[in-house]
């Protein structure tokens, strides 16, 4: 009887799963289904239409591509090295040191994830103007550096610490930040995984802020370059918008392949699910 | 051979310091908005380098800015951030809101000589009405569309009508509607007879009817509309009944980006969508098809749509002269007729269809003049102060009636009822 609901249980269990899986991986099968066909088989599916390369072949031809990737690859590197490095100190602060305000100052640092970063755009652009940054990279990169989800999630994770780690290393002699580098860091490598995934495809996807701020084919992102194919007026080619977002999408998916048994572990260990 | 290539090279370098001596060079920077496909950023990017190669006292930093609400959302924060560009193609609609901004400077200003002023002259009236108001000029026409039907001929063929008439008036869009909407023994419809979009901007492809039934949708100073005008009400329940009640139109809203690709596989024989499309259709339509004005109830009519130049505040003045002087240079006929074979759009001015090339073009495909010849009838497209927040209204009030959750006169009236609320402060 036991045993007969467990297996039910599963069954129902694996059924639900695939069903998700399955509507989950439609659009991106139906983005391949186009991309590899000519456009006459957008919505004819059978098996034995022609294939072509013709599609990405136009896409990227469209658009500065190749410089577009080493933009954004730049862009996600060093928004992400800004982001370990001062998350990582001060989430260390607001974790194990005691100082006055520490608590008004978390509370902001907290704020900052209502702040929708779309309102700010106007604020940040003039800030970027006094900087003589517009343009630039860096004016894309700064500001998502100091991210409060970032500080947040790394002040939780180094809260689980033990103690006694932390005062062993201290009675070995060990400074502040000697004990961070050897025994905050290493533990809460889950977290830097997780996090650093989030924030690399976000800043992968990202689209108005770099369009706004930047001028220039040697400064925009992949996206900037995938927009030309969103033309209104003269309707939309599915096949080539597919080749190209397939095109714009593949490091991300390939690296997410290469990488899943670590990115799924450590999701469940920083519990970011 | 060595001795000629040295010589090259010396006067080369001459050259370059001659153009060097002689550039107090002009720097301008200068959005731009694509929103059809087959490389329209190269073309702009193109003229752009041939003007400076004429011109090179001038250097002009041509920016790709994205869609139009990407290019207004671009073009607002870099001028309050202070970085404003001299110059940007924007919807004609946006001119109240760049007004009421205070982003942007009037042409007038600009154009001093008697010459110059009859230039402003030489665009289509029609154009124009986007373009000024209080009596001033605010944005000059380049990217300028406007709605018309494409009819498959070959579908004409198979329903037994005249391949060579498109139906002319709204009694006739319904009967040869009929006569082309197919359908297979169980009764589900296999080629549609119309097929209007209503996704996304519904006001616009629905102000044709409201034009065409003798109303304006709202004043020429931008602070009144007449969304419950009975004959605004009758457009709509027309509109409505293309699908409800004559049943040759798909119910639901139906979505404007995938409307040439349902013309070209026969899912609708006459569609209504922008010439900005014209090349597009043209290019891809495996098909013999048509192109016709949109059809007339009390007269012909269609809204004007697309983009204008527009001037922005913060520039020098001897930025804003090379400015007005490119923007003359781009609307000139040998230019206007390269942008308007590469893309569909209405060229702006009468004297670029007397050109050669046009005129070569337009005996080919006849086609590309019907738009033109349209725009006798044509008025401004729904544009007010607040523009993004009343047509939106607007557009809400449309949607509602064509799902069926409202009657036209009831979403009108609500739509009326708001717009007037936000519009009173401007009257």
């Amino acid at each position: 009887m036991m045993r007969g609901s467990l297996t039910y249980d599963r069954v129902l269990n694996t059924l639900a799963a695939w069903a998700l899986a399955i509507l989950w991986i439609l659009p991106l099968a139906y983005a391949v289904w186009t991309a590899i066909h000519p456009a006459a088989y957008e919505a004819r599916f059978v098996l034995t239409a022609p294939l072509t390369f013709e599609n990405f072949q136009r896409a990227w031809a469209a658009a500065p591509f190749a410089r577009y990737f080493l933009n954004t690859t730049l862009l996600v590197s060093l928004i992400l090295a800004c982001q370990f490095f001062l998350c990582t100190l001060a989430a260390y602060a607001f974790a194990r040191f005691e100082f006055p305000g520490r608590g008004l100052l978390f509370t902001l640092v907290l704020l900052q994830l209502l702040v929708m970063p779309d309102i700010l755009i106007v604020e940040n652009y003039q800030t970027m103007r006094l900087l003589d940054l517009v343009d630039t990279i860096p004016a894309i990169a700064l500001p998502y550096v100091a991210s409060g989800f970032g500080i947040f999630l790394l002040r939780q994770t180094f809260l689980t610490v033990p103690r006694e780690l932390d005062e062993a290393a201290r009675v070995e002699g060990s400074s502040a930040l000697g004990i961070l580098w050897r025994v905050y860091i290493p533990l809460a490598k889950p977290t830097y995984l997780a996090y650093g995934l989030v924030s690399v495809s976000h800043h992968w996807n990202n689209f108005l802020w770099p369009l706004i701020v930047t001028n220039s084919e040697e400064t925009r992102p992949v996206t900037v370059g995938l927009s030309v194919f969103s033309a209104i007026d003269s309707g939309i080619d599915w096949s080539v918008i597919n080749a190209a977002t397939l095109m714009t999408s593949g490091p991300l998916l390939i690296a997410f392949l290469l990488f899943q048994r670590q990115f799924v572990q450590s999701f469940m260990r920083a519990g970011i699910k | 051979m060595l001795k000629s290539t040295l010589l090259k090279a010396v006067a080369t370098t001459a050259l370059t310091f001659s153009t060097w001596a002689s550039a107090q060079a002009v720097d301008l920077q200068f959005y731009f908005p694509v929103a059809v496909g087959g490389g329209a950023a190269e073309v702009i990017q193109g003229m752009t380098d041939e003007y400076m190669a004429n011109h090179p006292d001038v250097k002009i930093d041509a920016v790709y800015s994205g869609s139009y609400q990407d290019t207004v959302a671009k073009v607002i924060t870099a001028s309050r951030g202070g970085n404003a560009p001299q110059l940007s193609v924007v919807l004609s609609a946006d001119m109240y809101t760049l007004i009421d901004e205070d982003l942007v400077v009037p042409f007038d200003d600009y154009l001093t000589t008697d010459e110059e002023k009859a230039w402003l002259a030489g665009f289509y009236p029609s154009f124009m009405e986007n373009s000024q108001t209080g009596g001033k000029t605010y944005g000059i026409p380049f990217q300028r569309s406007t709605p018309v039907l494409y009819w498959n001929k070959e579908a004409f063929k198979a329903a037994g009508l005249d391949p060579e008439v498109a139906p002319a008036s709204w009694d006739e869009l319904v009967e040869f509607g009929k006569k082309l909407t197919k359908k297979d023994a169980n009764g589900n419809v296999t080629q549609w007879g119309v097929r209007i979009p209503s996704s996304g901007f519904p006001y616009w492809t629905f102000q044709g009817f409201a034009i065409s039934n003798g109303v304006t949708l709202a004043n020429a100073e931008g602070n009144k509309t007449s969304f419950d005008d009975p004959k605004v009400v009758e457009a709509l329940q027309y509109f409505v009944d293309l699908s409800a009640k004559h049943g040759v139109m798909a119910p639901g809203i139906i979505e404007w980006g995938a409307t040439p690709k349902a013309f070209f596989e026969g899912e609708s024989a006459i569609i209504l969508t922008t010439t900005g499309n014209l090349t597009n259709i043209k290019t891809n339509a495996p098909f013999d098809f048509g192109v016709a004005m949109l059809p007339e109830k009390e007269q012909r009519g269609a809204p004007t749509g697309g983009g204008n130049f527009y001037l922005f505040k913060g520039a020098s003045d001897e930025q804003l002269d090379a400015a007005v002087d490119f923007v003359q240079w781009i609307t000139a006929p040998a230019q206007s007729a390269k942008w308007t074979m590469a893309t569909g759009y209405v060229a702006p001015r009468a004297e670029t269809w007397e050109t050669e090339a046009m005129k070569t073009y337009a005996a080919e495909f006849p086609q590309v003049l019907v738009a033109r010849d349209q725009l006798e009838f044509a008025k401004a497209e729904l544009s007010t102060y607040q523009n993004q927040r009343v047509t939106g209204f607007f557009n809400d009030a449309l949607a509602a009636a064509i799902t069926g959750q409202k009657t036209p006169e009831e979403a009108l009236k609500e739509a009326q009822t708001q717009a007037d609320a936000v519009l009173a402060e401007y009257r």
